[in-house]
């Protein structure tokens, strides 16, 4: 059948009524079909429903005011009941002192705010709320740099699920850390060691860390390390065991946050890494929070940050 | 099927003899720089998707990451492809049904040239970070002033047009492209007050600021959304799809009413982008209010246009430019129902600042806006060059190319969307918030590679469909060469 015929055909039958008489551009025509019923009763009821919106919430400006509509939202100004026309402001003091979720927090914060670190770490529900809440803090404030979960980035940004605190584990000095920040420095020894004798004082801290190393070179590199040509003993300790008010980390527990010493492919490679990062030396630092975070915050943070790697 | 095929695809005899009664010259111009923005553009937008799924993509090249790409995305499509788009359709609707030559050549040549040169400067100065920072309107401040002289002279040409026209009544697409041309006037002039830095300076301050600024912003955005891509792109359905059916528009009276209804209602509803902000609660309850108001006006639009088509619904079978105009119209239904679902403020309060908002757009702006322009050119171009479309085998591939991208984005940002708003607002028992924000990114990966496939898929269709105009023109291009051979020929036989 010819698309002519079907033309025709639904000319004749269907449509019955007729068009507007005008002609555009050869073919161009208008029939002049009714409104469908459907489509007007539809925009009716939206009318309907606009009309009912606007009885009940704020809707039409008149002059500096506007109508307030007739919904009421309740809520407490100075311990005081003020009721007061729908609005957003209202609805969302209300939603803070009245919600479940609201109050359900209030309730645990003031818990924790009334506790010190020790109960808090010993009170399982409490500690329970710290989680997830901090949870949330730590996202928002921590996770950029240390990572969702705390692993941080070897090289960049210490971890913090391991037993390994540079500037103490102890929630005082996490508290300290994350109040007023930190900034570690460990300077670059290019101009005052050799490169023989940088190797040489790796090749002593890879065996505080039980590597296998050439042990006159060890020796070598202890002599410098305690002694006064390399001085590293007054940060890092006569045994390499660290200093927490200095940020200078234990180098005996085979625990590494700047260099992959442990994922190092060969024997070689491992003193490599060990002699660049003493050579170039470190600066970092970690912001403080002291200014954007409540007590509370911090607090709930701290115990959190404690509880990751196992704290002191 | 064979006789059918013809039928869509045929050129009516006349169509040479046109050429001199009417300027097509500019017509073929801004339709072949609609395809190139449109391949552009498309390509543009893959590209920032793949980077929300796959952050390196960006290279750490500072011109093409997300944040000065992504306008050159929106500049590009919308300004380019749909842009250019409603120029050539606009200039061969009001000459074909005003009976009547455009007025000035050389002014309409002008609107060509400059809104071109206004779109390569924004694309340049976005990825050279040059921003006036406002959604859909980041031109800096000169290239505002070289798109509202072309404006001007858009109206004035089309106006005098309108004027000189040899039928005693206007046809319905040129109302809604009128209505186009005005608000967009209006809107551009208003959303761009600003004072300069300096002559030699690309940054400017707005006039206004807070939240009279940021309604401002929005009473414009919105209205791009209803101007620009909607009621100009009505403008190109009514005459399309009629043409396309071979059938009358279905009610002379409901394309009246929701006209005015339309451009009544849009231009209140802009503050629905600013629902549960600084906003007065009166502003957002009127912006809500004509929002629900605005869906059967819509509505309207989609009714005329598929009910054209009624009693010829067999062409759907046989004629894959009528698949491209009904599937847009059904998009545009689709959207404009989302649309006011959307404003309400308890479904804003889920959708706002989530990928909803990205899924919702980019159904009327791929189902709609780009399929209604792909059925328009398919039809267009084999008319202005007087010969068939190279092949209608490969309109049924881009139809359907086009179709499964366009489910896969809306499908994916619909559950990214739904999901992150639930993620975002999700309390544990005691009243704490249950993810944090990073954990809502790490959970919108998965939709957003698929977003990602399903723009590749509307891109491919779209590179299928500048291959096919390309050759469609070659073949123009070859056949007015041998007419013209043909012509001397004869000459010479006589002479």
């Amino acid at each position: 059948m010819s698309t002519q015929d079907n033309r025709d055909k639904n000319q004749g039958d269907k449509n019955q009524v007729e068009t507007t008489g005008h002609v555009w551009d050869e073919n161009l025509q208008e029939y002049n079909n009714p409104l469908p019923r459907w489509w007007l009763w539809g925009f009716y009821a939206t009318v309907v429903f606009a009309l009912v919106y606007w009885l009940i919430y704020p809707a039409w400006p008149i002059g500096d005011t506007f109508t307030k509509g007739f919904a009421t939202i309740t809520y407490e100004v100075d311990g005081e009941e003020r009721t007061t026309h729908w609005n957003t402001r209202a609805l969302l003091a209300r939603d803070m002192q009245t919600g479940e979720y609201a109050v359900r927090q209030r309730e645990m914060l003031e818990q924790v705010a009334a506790q010190d670190y020790e109960t808090i770490l010993a009170d399982a529900d409490s500690m329970s709320f710290v989680n997830a809440y901090a949870q949330g803090s730590f996202g928002t404030w921590c996770a950029a740099c240390h990572q969702v979960g705390g692993a941080g980035v070897i090289g960049q940004y210490p971890n913090l699920r391991n037993d390994h605190w540079k500037w103490g584990g102890t929630v005082d000095q996490i508290e300290q850390t994350i109040r007023e920040g930190r900034l570690g420095y460990m300077p670059g020894y290019r101009n005052t060691l050799s490169s023989d004798q940088l190797n040489e004082v790796a090749a002593y801290v890879l065996a505080l860390n039980d590597y296998d190393v050439d042990a006159d070179m060890a020796d070598a590199g202890e002599r410098i390390f305690t002694g006064m040509e390399g001085g590293c003993f007054q940060c890092h300790g006569e045994e390499g065991q660290g200093l927490a008010s200095q940020g200078a980390p234990n180098l005996t527990n085979n625990l590494w946050g700047l260099i992959d010493v442990p994922g190092a492919e060969s024997d070689s490679e491992r003193l490599r890494l060990v002699s660049n990062f003493i050579r170039d030396g470190i600066q970092r630092e970690m912001p403080g929070f002291a200014d954007r975070l409540s007590d509370d915050e911090i607090k709930m943070l701290t115990a959190y940050v404690h509880s990751l790697g196992g704290g002191q | 099927m064979s006789q059918a095929a013809t039928t869509a695809g045929s050129v009516p005899a006349s169509s040479v003899a046109s050429t001199e009664q009417y300027n097509y010259a500019i017509v073929k111009r801004f339709a072949i720089a609609a395809v190139l923005w449109g391949v552009f553009g498309m390509a543009a937008g893959v590209w920032i998707a793949s980077q929300l799924a796959f952050p390196f993509l960006n290279f750490d090249i500072a011109q093409i990451t997300f944040g000065r790409f992504r306008p050159v995305h929106t500049t590009a499509v919308i300004f380019g492809f749909g842009g250019n788009a409603l120029f050539a359709t606009s200039y061969y609707v009001v000459q074909r049904t005003c009976q009547t030559r455009l007025y000035s050549d050389s002014l309409s040549s002008f609107t060509f040239y400059g809104w071109n040169l206004a779109l390569i400067l924004g694309v340049i100065t976005y990825m050279m970070g040059i921003t006036q920072g406002r959604e859909y309107a980041e031109f800096n401040w000169q290239i505002d002033i070289i798109i509202l002289v072309v404006w001007v002279a858009y109206f004035w040409i089309y106006l005098q047009t309108l004027l000189r026209r040899n039928q005693p009544h206007i046809y319905v697409a040129n109302w809604f492209f009128m209505s186009f041309i005005l608000a967009t006037a209006l809107l551009h002039i208003f959303n761009n007050l600003e004072v300069p830095v300096g002559i030699f300076h690309s940054h400017s301050y707005p006039l206004f600021s807070g939240v009279q600024d940021a309604m401002r912003q929005w009473w414009y955005g919105h209205n791009a959304v209803g101007f620009f891509l909607t009621a100009a792109f009505l403008g190109m359905m009514y005459y399309f799809v009629p043409k396309q059916a071979g059938r009358p528009i279905y009610s002379y009276k409901l394309s009246i009413i929701h006209f005015w209804a339309l451009v009544f209602l849009y231009m209140w509803v802009g503050a629905h982008h600013l629902h549960w902000t600084a906003l007065p609660d009166w502003v957002s309850t009127l912006a809500a209010t004509f929002s629900i108001l605005l869906l059967l006006p819509s509505w309207g639009g989609m009714i005329n246009g598929i009910m054209t088509l009624s009693g010829a619904w067999d062409k759907l079978r046989t004629d894959p430019i009528m698949l491209f105009l009904i599937t847009a119209l059904s998009f545009y239904g689709m959207s404009t129902f989302e649309g006011p679902m959307m404003s309400l403020k308890s479904v804003n309060a889920l959708s706002h600042y989530t990928d909803w908002t990205v899924g919702h757009v980019h159904s009327g702006a791929l189902g709609w806006v780009a399929m209604i322009t792909f059925g328009s050119l398919y039809h267009l171009i084999p008319r202005l060059w007087g010969v068939n479309l190279y092949s209608l085998k490969l309109v049924y591939v881009h139809f359907f190319l086009a179709t499964i991208g366009i489910v896969l984005y809306i499908t994916a940002m619909w559950v990214a969307g739904i999901g992150q708003g639930l993620m975002l607002r999700a309390f544990d028992q005691y009243g704490n918030l249950a993810y944090t924000f990073t954990e809502s990114v790490v959970f919108l990966h998965r939709p957003y590679v698929v977003r990602a496939i399903g723009g590749g898929f509307f891109l491919a269709g779209m590179l299928i469909m500048a291959w096919n105009i390309a050759m469609t023109v070659r073949m123009g291009i070859k056949s007015e060469a041998r007419e013209r051979e043909e012509a001397r020929a004869a000459e010479a036989r006589t002479a």
